[in-house]
C-alpha cells in the first residue's frame, strides 16, 4: 500500500520535525554510547587515547548523521531503497578484489579517511530493500512461492559474500535481519517452521555422522565444535577467550570490581578488549548489576522501536523499524551470548560500545531512518 | 474466497436511475476493500510483533539469567592454565637394581625463530653461529630472509646456551619449553637404553618417545601417566657394567679389535647383570643410521643381542652334554679321535691338523677335539641334537625386552644332515648371539634348568623347564672348570674365583662366501664359581689379534680368555662373591650332589 493513500498534510513539516523525533530513543542511544566512552576509557588504562576520544569523534559525528536523516522524509528513503541496496552490494563485490586484509580477513575499502565497511552498510540497506519490496508487492502474494524466490535472492547474495570475506557473524545477522523482515511481512508460517526443522535436522546429522563412514565435516571442524560446547577442553588453545572472560565476569560478582580495577581486562589477559570483549570488562568493573543495566537499556531501545513501529501504519514504516531492531538485537545478543559461552565467538561487536568506526556510524544512520520513519509516520 | 463485487449491479442501475456517478460507488468500493485488507494485515503483523517481542523477551531473559549465573560464579582460574609452561605428562626414569638412575628427563628449552618479527637478521644469524658453531651462517640468512615465518633451530637448549641466546636480544627468537630425556652417566649402558627422540611437536611442547633399546620396548609403560612417574627397575647393575664396559674397552684395544661384546648372566634368576657392544654411543646425542655399508659396522649395532656369530668350540660342551644325558657316554669314556675322519665327503680336521688319538670325554672338551664332538654328536643323531639345541632356545631370537633382540634371529644349516650334525657339535653352520650363549651356559651352570634371559629386576630363581639332569649339569661344569687349569682357557683362572668355562674360535664368514683365513671371532663363555655355579660371561672379540709373539696369534685363549679373566677379578668382589681361599675339590661336590 502506497504511502501516498494516507494523507501527508498532517505531516511535520520544517524545523517542528526535530520536536516529533523519537527523543526517549535519542537519550537511550546516547545512554548506551557513553557507557562505551566510559569502558574504553577504562580499558586504555585511564587515557582518552587511543580508542575513547576517536569514538566520541565518530558518535558526534553519527549524531549528526542521524539527525540529518531523519529530517529526510521517509517516503525518499523508500525510494532509493534500491539503488542503495544495490550501491552496497556493488561495494561488497569490490571489497573481493581491492579490500584490504586486516586480521586474516578481508572486509574494508580504504577510502582515504577512512576505511569503509561495506558488510556493515549492508545491514541497513538490505532489511530498506526488503521492506521496499513487501510494500510494493500486494499483501495476498505475500506467501506465494515465486514471490519468495526473489527476496530470499536479496539475503542470500550479500550473506554469502560476507561469508565469504570471512566474517561469520555479519553474514548472520544479514541473514536474521532479513528473515525478521520476512516474517514480519507476513509470510506463511509453513517456511519458516520447514527452515527450522531442516537446520535441526542438519545439525542432528552433522553430530550423527561423527566418527562414522559418512562423517559430514572434517575432525578439526568437530574439535571446533567442541571447544564451543566445552570451552574448558582448550583453556589456552580455542577456548581462551572463553575461558578468561567468563573468569571476568565471575571476578566482577554482583556489584563488580569498581570503576577502573578490572584485572582480566587490565592485565590484558583478554584479548579484543576493546572490541569484541568489551562487555567483559564492564561486566568485571560494574559487576551484574552494571552487566544488566546495559541490557535494561539496550531492551528499552528495542522496546521503543516495536512500539514506533506498532504505532506506524505505513507498512514500509513498520517493516524497516522491525529489521534494523531485530538486526540491532541479534548484535547485542550475540555478542553478549559470545562472551558469556552461549554462542561460538563470531566476530560480532557490542552496538555503540565496542570500539569501531564503521559499526558505530551505521547504528546511528539506521537509527536515523528509524527516526525518519517516526517523524513522518501518517497520522 | 467469494468477494464483495466491486460493481454490485442492483446498486448502480439504482444509482444510474437516481443520476448518480456509477464509478464514484466502484472507487469507494475498491477503497473499502483495500482498507479492509490493510487491517486485515496489521491485525497480522501486530500478531507476529507478539510473537517476535516474545522472543526477544525469551533472549533478553536467558542473557540475564546467564549474567546472574556467571556474577554468582566463583571466579576460578582454570585448572590447566599453570601447565602452559610445563609438560604434564612426564616419562618416568629408569633405575638400576639398585636404584641408581640410568635415564631421567630434564627441563629445557628449544629454540626457534620467527623471521618475520626479526630486527636484524644478519646480526641474528651471525651470532647464532657463534654460539652454535655446526649451524651455517649463509643457510641460516636464507632461512631468514625467505618466505618462512617459523622455523626451529635448535631442539635442544642448555641453560648457558639459551642465556647467550637470549642475550642477542632480537624479539624473533622465541624459546618453547621441552621435556628433554637425559642420560647422567653418558655412554654408559648405552645399548641398553637405547635412546628416546622427539615425537609430535609443538611450539610449546614435544612428547618424547623412545627410539631404541629398552626405550622402546617399555615406551608406553614409561609414558602411560597412569603408572605414576614409577620408574622402570632394570636387572643391570651400574658399577658392574661400568667396570665391565672398561675392562672390554682396553682388551678391545689392545687387542686390535674391531669390535667387542659381552654378557654377564645371573645363572638362577636369568637376569642381565651387565650387557655391553663396543664400539658404543652416547644415547644423549645418538648418532644416524649409516646410510650404506654394512648395518653391523654401526655402533649403534649391539653385537651382544644382534650379532649372530659362529660361537665356536663353545658348542662342544653341548654335544658332551647331551651324550651323557641320553648315556651315550660318561666323562670317561673313550674314544678314538685318530684322523682321517670323513662325514658326506668332507674331512673332519682338528686345529693346526693335530691328531689326539685315543681321549676321554673330558679331554675333548679340555684338549677341544672337533673329531672327537663330530663323533659322539653321529652317535646322537641329527635329529636329537636338534631338538637338544632348540630347548636350549638356540634357534629363536632370545626374549630379552629389549628392541633390538628380535634382530637376533640365529642361522641355521638349510638341511640338517649328518655332516651339519658334526659340524654344529663344535659351532660351525650354526650362528647366534652372544646372549643366546650364556643364557644356554646358565642352564649348564644352574643344574640343568633353562632360563630365559631378562633385563627387568627380578627377586626369584627362574624355575624354568629342565632341559638336564642335575648330574650332568654339573659334570659339565667340572669339564669346563677342566678346560681352564689343564686346557685352552688356561689364562682364564683368576686365583679363588675357580672359573669354569669354553674357548671358541671362528674363521668370519666372507660376504661372498667361504671363509676368512686372518679374521676370526673369539669367544668366551665361561661359568664361575665352579663349585657354586652363579654367574655366567660370555666375552666376544671380532677381529682380535694377539701380538706379543713371534707370529700373530688369534685363538680364544690368548684373547677373549685373559680379557674375560680380567673382567671377572674386577667384577666377582663388585657381585658380592668372596674370594675362596681354600681349595676345593670339584669332583666331591658334585658327587656330593647327586
Amino acid at each position: 500500500m502506497s504511502y501516498l493513500e494516507y494523507s501527508v498534510k498532517t505531516v511535520p513539516t520544517g524545523f517542528s520535525k526535530v520536536l516529533h523525533l523519537n527523543w526517549a530513543l535519542v537519550l537511550l542511544l546516547m545512554s548506551v554510547s557513553g557507557i562505551g566512552f566510559l569502558m574504553l576509557y577504562s580499558v586504555a588504562g585511564g587515557s582518552f587515547n587511543p580508542w575513547a576520544a576517536a569514538q566520541m569523534k565518530r558518535f558526534i559525528l553519527g549524531m549528526s548523521l542521524m539527525f540529518a536523516i531523519a529530517m529526510v522524509p521517509i517516503w525518499f528513503w523508500r525510494n532509493v531503497s534500491g539503488v542503495l541496496y544495490f550501491g552496497s552490494l556493488v561495494l561488497l563485490i569490490l571489497v573481493e578484489f581491492m579490500g584490504s586484509v586486516q586480521m586474516g580477513a578481508q572486509r574494508w575499502i580504504d577510502l582515504g579517511f577512512m576505511r569503509l565497511q561495506p558488510s556493515e552498510l549492508m545491514k541497513i540497506t538490505l532489511v530498506m530493500f526488503l521492506a521496499t519490496y513487501y510494500d510494493w508487492l500486494p499483501v495476498n502474494k505475500t506467501s506465494r512461492p515465486l514471490w519468495i524466490i526473489l527476496p530470499i535472492l536479496i539475503i542470500l547474495v550479500p550473506t554469502f559474500l560476507v561469508l565469504r570475506q570471512p566474517d561469520l557473524g555479519t553474514s548472520l545477522l544479514l541473514l536474521f535481519g532479513g528473515a525478521i523482515v520476512m516474517f514480519m511481512a507476513g509470510l506463511h508460517w509453513g517456511y519458516f517452521a520447514g527452515v527450522i526443522a531442516m537446520g535441526v535436522g542438519l545439525v542432528t546429522a552433522v553430530f550423527q555422522s561423527r566418527g562414522t563412514t559418512w562423517q559430514l565435516l572434517k575432525d578439526y571442524q568437530y574439535r571446533r565444535i567442541d571447544t564451543f560446547l566445552d570451552p574448558a577442553s582448550d583453556p589456552l588453545g580455542a577456548g581462551y577467550h572463553i575461558t578468561q572472560s567468563k573468569i571476568a565476569l565471575g571476578s566482577g560478582g554482583w556489584t563488580g570490581r569498581g570503576y577502573m580495577q578490572g584485572t582480566q581486562s587490565r592485565l590484558n589477559f583478554l584479548p579484543e578488549k576493546h572490541t569484541d570483549f568489551i562487555f567483559t570488562t564492564l561486566a568485571e568493573e560494574f559487576g551484574f548489576v552494571g552487566a544488566f543495566s546495559l541490557l535494561s537499556l539496550y531492551a528499552l531501545i528495542i522496546f521503543f522501536c516495536v512500539f514506533s513501529a506498532i504505532s506506524n501504519k505505513d507498512r514500509f514504516s513498520a517493516l524497516m523499524t522491525m529489521g534494523i531492531a531485530g538486526t540491532f538485537f541479534l548484535f547485542f545478543a550475540v555478542n553478549m551470548s559470545m562472551v558469556m559461552g552461549m554462542a561460538p565467538v563470531v566476530g560480532v561487536p557490542l552496538p555503540l560500545v565496542s570500539y569501531g568506526g564503521s559499526a558505530m556510524l551505521v547504528i546511528l544512520v539506521a537509527f536515523g531512518m528509524i527516526q525518519s520513519a517516526h517523524v513522518h509516520r501518517p497520522r | 474466497m467469494i468477494r464483495k463485487p466491486l460493481r454490485p449491479l442492483a446498486t448502480i442501475i439504482k444509482a444510474r436511475a437516481t443520476g448518480q456517478n456509477p464509478d464514484a460507488i466502484e472507487k469507494e468500493n475498491i477503497r473499502k476493500r483495500h482498507e479492509e485488507m490493510r487491517d486485515t494485515s496489521r491485525v497480522r503483523a501486530e500478531g507476529r510483533l507478539l510473537v517476535l517481542g516474545v522472543a526477544f523477551l525469551a533472549a533478553f531473559s536467558v542473557i540475564g539469567i546467564r549474567m546472574a549465573g556467571l556474577a554468582g560464579s566463583e571466579a576460578a582460574e582454570p585448572r590447566a592454565s599453570a601447565s602452559g609452561a610445563r609438560i604434564l605428562a612426564q616419562r618416568a626414569d629408569i633405575v638400576d637394581r639398585q636404584g641408581r638412575i640410568l635415564a631421567t628427563n630434564l627441563e629445557t628449552f628449544s629454540l626457534y625463530a620467527q623471521p618475520h618479527h626479526m630486527i636484524d637478521k644478519e646480526r641474528v644469524a651471525k651470532e647464532l653461529v657463534s654460539i652454535f658453531p655446526d649451524l651455517n651462517e649463509q643457510r641460516l640468512l636464507k632461512d631468514f630472509t625467505g618466505k618462512r615465518k617459523f622455523l626451529w633451530v635448535r631442539k635442544k637448549l642448555s641453560p648457558e646456551q639459551k642465556q647467550l641466546v637470549h642475550d642477542i636480544g632480537d624479539p624473533g627468537l622465541l624459546f618453547g619449553p621441552r621435556e628433554m630425556r637425559l642420560y647422567p652417566n653418558g655412554k654408559l649402558a648405552a645399548h641398553i637404553l637405547g635412546g628416546a627422540g622427539f615425537g609430535r611437536e609443538g611450539v610449546n611442547a614435544a612428547e618424547v618417545i623412545g627410539v631404541a633399546g629398552v626405550e622402546k620396548t617399555f615406551d608406553e609403560a614409561l609414558r602411560d601417566p597412569a603408572n605414576g612417574g614409577k620408574a622402570l627397575t632394570l636387572s643391570i647393575d651400574l658399577t658392574v657394567q661400568a667396570a665391565i664396559e672398561r675392562v672390554l674397552y682396553g682388551g678391545m684395544k689392545l687387542l686390535n679389535a674391531k669390535g667387542a661384546a659381552s654378557v654377564l648372566m645371573d645363572v638362577h634368576t636369568g637376569e642381565v647383570l651387565s650387557l655391553v657392544s663396543l664400539p658404543d654411543f652416547d644415547p644423549n646425542d645418538r648418532p644416524r643410521p649409516l646410510v650404506e655399508g654394512d648395518a653391523a659396522d654401526s655402533p649403534l649395532f649391539n653385537r651382544a643381542l644382534q650379532g649372530v656369530y659362529e660361537l665356536g668350540s663353545t658348542y662342544k660342551i653341548f654335544t658332551a652334554a647331551q651324550a651323557m644325558e641320553l648315556g651315550l657316554v660318561n666323562a670317561n669314556t673313550v674314544i678314538d679321535t685318530k684322523g682321517p675322519m670323513k662325514v658326506g665327503g668332507h674331512r673332519i680336521g682338528e686345529f693346526q691338523n693335530k691328531n689326539y688319538g685315543k681321549l676321554s670325554v673330558t679331554d675333548i672338551i679340555v684338549k677341544s677335539s672337533n673329531r672327537g664332538t663330530g663323533r659322539m654328536a653321529l652317535e646322537i643323531g641329527p635329529k636329537r641334537q636338534q631338538e637338544f639345541l632348540k630347548t636350549l632356545g638356540l634357534f629363536e631370537p632370545t626374549p630379552i625386552e629389549i628392541v633390538e633382540a628380535s634382530g637376533g634371529q640365529p642361522l641355521l644349516p638349510a638341511k640338517w644332515t649328518d655332516l651339519s650334525a658334526v659340524t654344529v657339535s663344535y659351532g660351525h653352520g650354526l650362528s647366534s648371539t652372544p646372549l643366546h650363549l650364556a643364557s644356554a651356559y646358565a642352564s649348564l651352570a644352574n643344574g640343568g634348568l633353562m632360563v630365559k634371559p631378562t633385563i627387568l629386576k627380578r627377586t626369584s630363581p627362574q624355575e624354568g623347564p629342565r632341559v638336564l639332569s642335575e648330574r650332568v649339569a654339573a659334570e659339565s661344569v667340572t669339564m669346563l672348570r677342566k678346560v681352564v687349569t689343564e686346557g685352552t682357557a688356561s689364562f682364564g683362572e683368576v686365583p679363588g674365583y675357580y672359573v669354569a668355562g669354553k674357548t671358541g674360535t671362528a674363521d668370519k664368514p666372507k660376504p661372498t662366501g667361504g671363509y676368512y683365513d686372518d679374521k676370526v671371532i673369539n669367544t668366551f663363555a665361561s661359568v664361575f664359581p665352579a663349585h657354586d655355579p652363579k654367574y655366567v660371561l660370555v666375552v666376544t672379540l671380532d677381529e682380535p689379534v694377539e701380538t706379543s709373539g713371534k707370529k700373530p696369534r688369534r685363538t680364544a685363549g690368548w684373547t677373549a680368555v685373559p680379557v674375560a679373566a680380567e673382567i671377572i677379578e674386577r667384577v666377582a668382589p663388585l657381585l658380592g662373591l668372596r674370594p675362596q681361599v681354600e681349595p676345593v675339590e670339584l669332583t666331591d661336590i658334585t658327587l656330593a650332589s647327586h
